[in-house]
């Protein structure tokens, strides 16, 4: 794992990073896994519902938009860990060492600063929501629920992205994320 | 200034200057009578100097639908009004997000002027759920809309329970009466909602509406209704009449029922803290055009519901056949949608008991005094 | 204003930043440092409404269900079907891609579940074949476009929403021309394509085989029929029909096939999550940018600026095809399908132009720009889906792109290829 390189002295804090670490990524996957599996048992389980009933599970749409916001928003570390994050890379691919190795620690710099500055009005956001104690229509749960995943994903995301800079600080390798070394070098 | 060029027409409503800036509910209603013999000596008289300022009005439907074009008129008469210092942009829906996003544009100021359905805030302004209740009201669309008008239950107990959420509804209108159109059956009495898939808005009092008919009702977005109906997903739907001409949902349904069985209410509405921050002559000007706009947006949506009831009666290649409910009829429908009643008293917020009480008398006091 | 936000976001974009930021930031920097007026939270409350609709969720459906069935039996089979009959014919391969789009397109309605259910297994089988793999790729994409023209189609239904006395079901048989007229140019393309770069032909199996092939694809086959069945037989909408063929996907591998135990199920979720979410943080993120520049009255202002006073039906025609493009290419369709149209409409109708033409040409260019870079969501969902760089993806668009414009042209001055069908009733 590139973990490794970074990881020099394995003092009492590092330990405790690195526990939480694994801890979120295990959270994220977990979440992802689920967000997947729900949307589809809501969908075509509604559909047999009402096939066999004649009526529908209300329900089905509220916890499936639930699901694509929350994994969406969680989604964000767990792809900037994995480098799956989608960007127009042609002029990056066609770069010098030089302007990659630069590009590489200030392109995640960047993306962690507008996703801290995100989350910052989505906690405004979704305190906006929690103060007009709004509820969702069918279930009826209170609605800053749905929504407070999104500063928390892009908080989680920011840090990942900051993750992302700093291997390639310490390293003299590029790497595209922390999971993932450029193309060149894989 | 206003470069329309075509203040005539506008001018022509039913306008007048009535001192709406200190108004009272009641004492516009009892005016509204003399307002239609009025020939506009007032709009025009001076237009008011006040202070310039661009405002946004955002609403839920489209352009040319009901919504849009009240805006639009309601743009224009405070243009005109202020010689074009107030200069209010429309916003048609899709530009700013859903209906509830524009609820929350609202409440923090983005926008200053909106309207809102409670069909739409549902969640956040329970008691507002009462317009949904089916054959509340009676079916005579201008006694209704006078109602709204005049209710001390909207107008004042309901409106607060928006102001607690920083909406200032300013004034409740209906767009037309709600009707059902069906595949397979003609829908005349309640045995024939029987396993009937109605589609609906997400919302458990509605739900509960059908329920009581003993039909299937299921929330389905509207993207995917035209094609739900077409194919048989869903069996029927609910709208006013505008609405389904405007959709094309009589291209892939059999049947029309006027059913009548409650109005589609909306209300304009403005963010409290703008309106109480004006000055008294912008704040009067916007009181004016609120009041002449309820007579025109009753126009508006009669217009439109009867020239689109016509266009789906001569639609030759997708004929629709289109049935009227008797009063019999609309009794044994409403004898069942009874219980639901209960149910808003119970479950709709702490002021719908008292809401529902006033409202049912008030509506009881117009109608008879219709009959006499 | 409008040139430093045009500036900023071709500028991080070309950083190599990842998509989401310069679709964030144009805006954002809007919102802080220019005097648009709201408060930037806005911006989060339209990147949760971006994401929040209802007919979205068949794409991580249609992905989900794709990956299961590329990770069992399902597309081997029904490939190796296919391949039986048509896989020793000139282009057979790619023909059959473009067909299987088309196809798929006229059940899932998305242009990015299309790329995704038939892009997944159909590229393994286009590379075998000896296709270049920019080739295979882009084909796929463009195939896909035929999604949004071949009914059941969502762009269709939001612009019959939007543009008053354009019929849903008039629409829908409107756009059966173009789709088909863009598979023919694909299906020639690919015979030619096939020739020029001698791919080789495949051994004609024997009738014996091809049953033997036929019988083993039943189960497979039976996927479309599902679906195409449930949809026009009423039994659920194409977005449940997404959850439907995942339900089936499973019934098949697991329990049929037994190619795919219970418990790896969450790992293939895990798969079709993180694609998921990689598009859907665009889509978000688009939301966002395209409700400022609604705010700021960019599009409005755009439009005053370029329509003529009293244009011709083709002028019209020519500048709603530019900009639909244009912004298709940066955002997703169904969002500009919401904000151009009522823009265009009323002038367009105006100087002549049928509203279903205006429909038909307004979907066409929808597609076109979704798969046209730099930003068509088409080539995000393949690139996230094929796990490729940005440029691997493109690489064989512009033959493609080049044949779609032709086609728009002649989609925009021949209103017959959208009208005939409908004189014809
Ligand atoms: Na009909
Ligand atoms: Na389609």
């Amino acid at each position: 794992m590139a973990d490794s390189n970074t990881s020099g002295a394995a003092g009492p804090v590092m330990r405790v990073t690195k526990a939480l670490d694994a801890g979120l990524h295990t959270l994220e996957k977990l979440i992802l896994k689920w967000a997947i599996i729900i949307i589809s048992v809501m969908t075509f389980g509604n559909v047999i519902y009402r096939t066999l009933t004649g009526a529908s599970w209300h329900f089905a749409e509220e916890v499936s938009e639930l699901s694509i916001i929350v994994a969406t928003f969680f989604g964000i570390s767990y792809a900037a860990r994995k480098g799956r994050h989608i960007s127009m890379s042609a002029f990056f691919d066609l770069a010098p060492y030089k302007v990659k190795k630069f590009l590489s620690i200030f392109n995640p710099f960047l993306t962690a600063v507008i996703l801290f500055v995100v989350a910052y009005f989505a906690v405004q956001y979704t305190y906006g929501v929690y103060e007009s104690g709004r509820t969702t229509a069918a279930l009826q749960f209170p609605y800053w629920l749905m929504v407070v995943s999104i500063p928390i994903g892009l908080v989680l995301g920011g840090i990942q992205f900051l993750r992302n800079m700093w291997i390639n600080i310490v390293n003299k390798e590029i790497y595209l994320a922390q999971e993932k070394k450029d193309y060149n070098e894989q | 200034g206003n470069d329309d060029g075509n203040n005539e027409e506008v001018n022509n409503g039913g306008a007048d200057n009535n001192d709406a800036a200190d108004n009272n509910m009641n004492n516009d209603a009892d005016n509204d009578e003399d307002n239609d013999a009025d020939n506009n000596d007032g709009d025009d008289a001076e237009a008011v100097d006040v202070e310039p300022q661009e405002l946004r009005f955002v609403v839920e439907e489209t352009q040319g639908q009901v919504q849009h074009v009240y805006a639009e008129e309601f743009a224009e008469r405070v243009s005109d009004r202020t010689d074009g210092a107030i200069d209010i942009d429309v916003f048609e829906f899709g530009e700013l997000g859903s209906e509830v996003d524009q609820v929350e544009q609202l409440t923090d100021g983005i926008v200053e002027f909106a309207i809102i359905s409670p069909g739409f805030t549902g969640t956040l302004v329970p008691e507002g759920n009462i317009f949904a209740l089916q054959f509340l009201f009676g079916d005579d669309q201008q006694i209704n809309q006078d109602i709204l008008n005049e209710s001390e239950a909207i107008n004042e107990h309901l409106a607060a329970n928006y102001e607690d959420q920083g909406i200032k509804p300013l004034s409740f209108w209906t767009e037309g009466a709600m009707q059902w159109t069906s595949n397979d059956v003609q829908l005349t009495e309640p045995e024939d909602f029987e396993g009937f898939q109605m589609r609906t808005q997400e919302s458990p009092l509605i739900l509960r509406s059908y329920e009581a008919y003993g039909a299937n009702p299921t929330a389905m977005s509207w993207g995917e209704l035209y094609t739900g109906l077409q194919q048989g997903a869903v069996d029927g739907q609910e709208n006013p009449i505008f609405f389904i001409a405007d959709a094309a949902f009589n291209e892939v349904q059999d049947y029309m029922t006027i059913s009548n069985h409650n109005m589609y209410v909306t209300m304009t509405t403005v963010n409290p803290e703008f309106y109480d921050g004006l000055d008294d002559e912008t704040r009067g000007v916007i009181d004016d055009v609120v009041e002449e706009m309820r007579e025109v947006g009753f126009d508006i949506q009669e217009q439109q519901n009867s020239d689109f009831l016509s266009d789906i009666e001569d639609d030759d290649e997708n004929p629709t056949e289109i049935y009227e409910l008797d009063e019999d009829e609309r009794d044994q429908f409403r004898e069942l949608a009874e219980e639901v009643r209960d149910f808003y008293r119970e479950e709709e917020g702490d002021d719908a008991e008292m809401i529902l009480d006033m409202l049912e008398e008030e509506i009881e006091e117009h109608y008879d005094g219709d009959v006499d | 204003m409008l040139w430093t936000l045009i500036g900023v976001m071709v500028f991080l974009l070309a950083l190599g930043l990842p998509m989401m930021i310069p679709l964030i930031t144009g805006p954002l920097i809007l919102l802080l440092f220019f005097d648009v007026g709201p408060d930037p939270w806005i911006m989060v409350q339209q990147m949760r409404e971006g994401i929040s609709s209802y007919v979205l969720i068949a794409v991580p459906l249609f992905i989900f269900a794709a990956d299961i069935m590329t990770s069992g039996r399902t597309s081997q089979k029904l490939l190796d079907f296919i391949g039986a009959f048509v896989g020793h014919l000139r282009g057979g391969y790619a023909i059959t891609t473009a067909a299987a789009c088309t196809l798929f397109g006229s059940i899932s309605g998305s242009t990015q579940a299309t790329v995704v259910a038939i892009g997944k297994p159909m590229r393994q089988r286009l590379l075998k074949a000896g296709y270049k793999d920019s080739s295979a790729i882009a084909l796929i994409i463009n195939s896909s476009d035929v999604a949004l023209l071949i009914p059941p189609s969502i762009g269709m239904i939001i612009y019959a929403l939007v543009a008053q006395g354009a019929s849903v079901g008039d629409l829908f048989i409107a756009g059966i021309g173009p789709g088909v007229l863009i598979f023919l140019f694909f299906a020639v393309y690919a015979f030619i394509y096939a020739k020029i770069h001698n791919i080789p032909l495949a051994e004609k199996p024997s009738w014996s085989e091809r049953g033997r092939l036929t019988v083993q694809a039943l189960m497979p086959l039976g996927f479309p029929i599902i679906i195409i069945g449930g949809i026009y037989g009423g039994i659920f909408t194409p977005t449940e029909a997404a959850g439907v063929s995942v339900l089936y996907a499973l019934i098949l591998e697991v329990f049929i096939f037994r190619s795919i135990h219970l418990k790896q199920i969450p790992d293939i979720a895990l798969s079709s999550g993180i694609v998921t979410s990689a598009v859907f943080i665009l889509v978000a993120s688009g939301q966002a940018f395209s409700w400022v520049i609604s705010f700021a009255r960019i599009p409005r202002q755009l439009t005053d600026a370029v329509l003529p006073e009293d244009p011709t039906a083709l002028t019209v025609l020519v500048i709603v095809a530019l900009f639909f493009f244009v912004g298709c290419m940066f955002v997703d369709p169904i969002v500009v399908i919401l904000i151009l149209t009522p823009i265009f409409y009323d002038p367009a109708i105006q100087a002549g132009v049928d509203p279903i033409h205006l429909g038909v040409v307004i979907v066409f260019q929808a597609a076109l720009g979704s798969a046209t870079p730099p930003f068509g969501v088409d080539i995000f969902t393949a690139s996230a889906v094929f796990n490729k760089s940005y440029l691997d993806v493109i690489r064989g668009t512009p033959p493609f792109i080049v044949m779609l414009l032709i086609v728009a042209v002649l989609v925009i001055v021949f209103e017959e290829i959208s009208l005939f069908l409908l004189w014809m009733f």
